[in-house]
């Protein structure tokens, strides 16, 4: 037993501090992997050593140059998935306030009642009704189209509300009061008062809605089926790795997937300032 | 209020259950429909039969009254330029009709399957896909049977043809006969004249210090243990799941795979297990000797290899003095008819000039794909092409890819990965009579 406190705090630190570097390592090593080989100009896929021999931009280049092909289009289905981002991501960043702060602010007689469902709804996995949404699509003729995935990311958003709701609860209702009594009506209130004072919920609400079309893969590829033209680069990225194109594309993958992490960090350094402070004042009051 | 918010609900649900019955029943019904046209068509298959002009195109009265005509062709990505080609000329084979539009869309053959049962509406009207799809699209009855039967089993090789055909009716044209893997070599480490062995073809990259891949962990590869050990496959039992074996030697087959544990461990460092991905970047970079390929890696391989590049049928093993042939999973390509074609029998007619005799030679010199048509494998481009004279020969020994039971593949990985592992001794024959039961037991699923 170790009697002096000093060096037992020490052992103990250097233990946690041994294993989180660790834990750090593993969990970095996949991302300097994918950069490192994204820049790799020998051999066709996968090498058995970590340090690519020989660098340069080729990857990347081809990728570009390579939309003559019929199947591989990076730079189409990098424009589709932006587009579908920033619309989808202003859609539901309105409709998440919105609905967070009528449940916040107003009080009606479902009030309750709508929230448990919204919750309620929330804990079913999405693709439960993918097929069901994909034959209502069809019956709209909305299959095989941008549109489509628009609404699909948006149109559910409003349920996740929680935590936009949370961040208004902690807004004192003196505020609105005070507007209503200067003769402000609602609408006033969320545009006027509100909202400037939410910044760090806004950016929360725009990040997460943003990020979603760049990850989501399986309804994509459901409502995109053959049309190769309308990929998003989930989808995209994936057939790149299929065996039909691996050979010839495994580089290529690595340096697209290099890409698609560059608009997401682009937009989480702008506004990483207010993320953590959006994600901790909304969990304060839930 | 809540009354009316009662009422909107139903509404509301009642609204999206007939948007989903519309779409739905619609397409089933178009499907029965079709089917009742093609199972029609066939009754009178001798009729349409004799109206073939040729190996290519048929007599355009076969068209009926289908005119200003629109389709989808599904092939896979490096096959695209040229179907497109080919399109053109069968365009201009049928002058009299109107082609209001005929893409060619690419999908990989191996996925094209999955895509038309996700929604055979909105799918290609001719499709290339691979043979073990067969069975379920005709289960989900998306495809229709081939019109032309009697002259395309006439022009194609047999064992394409029985593949091809379920409950006696043909549901396929033939596309290629060569969707299997076979043994590719850097001619610099294997000779040769050294590639009839898997002994030697070992010892040869041992020797060069150089590895040799072949995937035991994965079933497609790894049912070539059982396989040459004499446990075949049989189609499918009664139930339609089950998978059936042929009869076998226990002690013998016990012994082959003895065999193969054994070099294995006497090989450890050479032969490798991994996936097929890497054949042909271990190839650019050197490190490989030799491996088992599929047919469709074929380019990547050569263009890794250059002129150094050698191909070959599988080896033998040396089994207690006989030297015993691999037998191989031997797959073939399709090209298929969907079933809820609008244009039905222009789709049948593209289809059948897209199988026939020019076309097949055309992807025979331009991609190197293996032809399944009698007169194109007696032609130069495939007599004098070592890749596909080496995919020929395996062919003649192979289990058809046909009638495979979905539980068929993971238990025979797990074979493979048996094998190759540290833990198991090659000379404890009861550790593999019981394993080759389990795995028979598992691939039946009657553990």
């Amino acid at each position: 037993m170790i009697k002096s406190y000093k060096l037992r705090r020490h052992i103990a630190n250097a233990i946690i501090y041994v294993l989180l570097a660790i834990l750090g390592l593993l969990w970095i090593s996949p991302f300097v992997y994918l950069l490192m080989h994204s820049f790799r100009l020998e051999s066709m896929t996968t090498v058995p050593y970590l340090i690519p021999h020989q660098w340069g931009f080729d990857n990347y280049i081809a990728l570009f140059q390579n939309s003559g092909s019929s199947a591989i289009n990076f730079p189409r289905w990098f424009l589709n998935t932006l587009v579908v981002a920033i619309f989808s991501c202003i859609i539901s960043t309105i409709s998440v306030l919105a609905v967070a702060y009528t449940f916040s602010r107003l009080r009606f007689g479902a009030r309750k009642k709508l929230m448990n469902v919204a919750m309620i709804l929330g804990m079913f996995p999405g693709f439960m009704t993918m097929i069901a949404i994909y034959y209502l699509l069809k019956a709209m003729g909305l299959n095989q189209n941008l549109i489509a995935l628009v609404i699909c990311y948006s149109s559910g958003a409003g349920m996740g509300f929680q935590i936009s709701k949370g961040f208004f609860d902690t807004i004192p209702r003196a505020l609105d009061e005070a507007a209503t009594i200067d003769g402000a009506t609602k609408n006033q209130i969320f545009w006027r008062i509100i909202l400037p004072m939410s910044k760090p919920i806004v950016v929360y609400t725009v990040l997460t809605s943003f990020i979603g079309p760049w990850c989501d893969f399986i309804l994509a590829k459901i409502i995109m089926g053959d049309a190769r033209d309308l990929y998003t680069v989930a989808i995209g990225l994936q057939s790149m790795v299929s065996p039909e194109f691996i050979n010839q594309y495994y580089k290529q993958f690595l340096a697209g997937s290099v890409l698609v992490a560059v608009p997401i960090t682009t937009l989480f350094l702008i506004m990483q300032r207010y993320y953590v402070e959006g994600v901790t004042a909304g969990g304060v009051k839930g | 209020m809540k009354k009316i918010l009662a009422i909107l609900l139903a509404g509301m649900m009642t609204a999206t259950a007939f948007a989903g019955c519309g779409g739905g029943g619609s397409s089933s019904q178009a499907s029965e429909s079709k089917s009742g046209d093609s199972s029609a068509a066939s009754s009178d298959a001798g009729a349409t039969d004799e109206m073939t002009k040729d190996a290519n195109t048929v007599d355009p009265s076969l068209f009926g009254d289908e005119n200003n005509i629109t389709l989808k062709v599904w092939a896979p990505d490096k096959a695209v330029s040229l179907v497109k080609e080919q399109v053109e000329a069968f365009k201009k084979a049928y002058p009299d009709k109107t082609f209001t539009k005929i893409e060619v869309i690419a999908q990989g053959e191996g996925d094209a399957g999955t895509q038309l049962l996700n929604d055979a509406s909105v799918a290609a009207d001719v499709f290339s896909f691979a043979s073990d799809q067969l069975n379920k699209l005709v289960d989900a009855k998306v495809i229709s049977e081939v019109a032309f039967a009697k002259t395309v089993t006439d022009m194609n090789s047999p064992e394409t043809i029985t593949a091809g055909t379920l409950n006696g009716k043909l549901y396929a044209y033939p596309e290629t006969n060569d969707n299997g893997y076979y043994l590719v070599y850097d001619k610099t480490v294997v000779p040769e004249d050294k590639t009839a062995k898997l002994e030697d073809i070992l010892a040869a990259c041992k020797a060069a210090g150089k590895k040799f891949i072949f995937n035991c962990g994965d079933g497609f590869y790894a049912c070539t243990f059982a396989f040459t050990a004499g446990v075949k496959i049989d189609g499918l039992e009664e139930d339609g799941v089950t998978q059936k074996f042929t009869q076998y030697d226990e002690a013998e087959a016990v012994k082959t795979l003895q065999a193969f544990s054994k070099l294995m461990k006497e090989y450890k460092g050479t032969f490798t297990s991994l996936d097929v991905a890497q054949i042909a970047s271990g190839f650019s970079t050197g490190t490989l000797g030799a491996g088992v390929d599929g047919s469709w890696n074929t380019t990547a391989d050569q263009d890794a290899l250059k002129d150094k590049f050698g191909a070959a049928k599988l080896p033998t093993i040396n089994v207690d003095g006989t030297d015993k042939q691999m037998i191989s999973m031997f797959g073939y390509k399709y090209i298929g008819v969907n079933a809820s074609s609008k244009f039905p029998a222009s789709a049948q007619i593209l289809a059948y000039y897209l199988a026939g005799e020019t076309c097949q030679e055309q992807r025979a010199e331009k991609l190197g794909w293996g032809p399944s048509n009698k007169a194109v494998q007696e032609k130069p481009v495939v007599k004098d092409s070592p890749v596909l004279q080496a995919i020929a020969q395996q062919a003649q020994n192979a289990c058809p890819q046909v009638n495979i039971a979905p539980t068929f593949w993971s238990p025979m990985g797990n074979l493979g990965n048996k094998l190759i592992a540290d833990e198991t001794k090659a000379d404890d024959a009861a550790y593999f009579t019981k394993l080759l039961k389990d795995t028979i037991a598992n691939v039946r699923d009657e553990a």
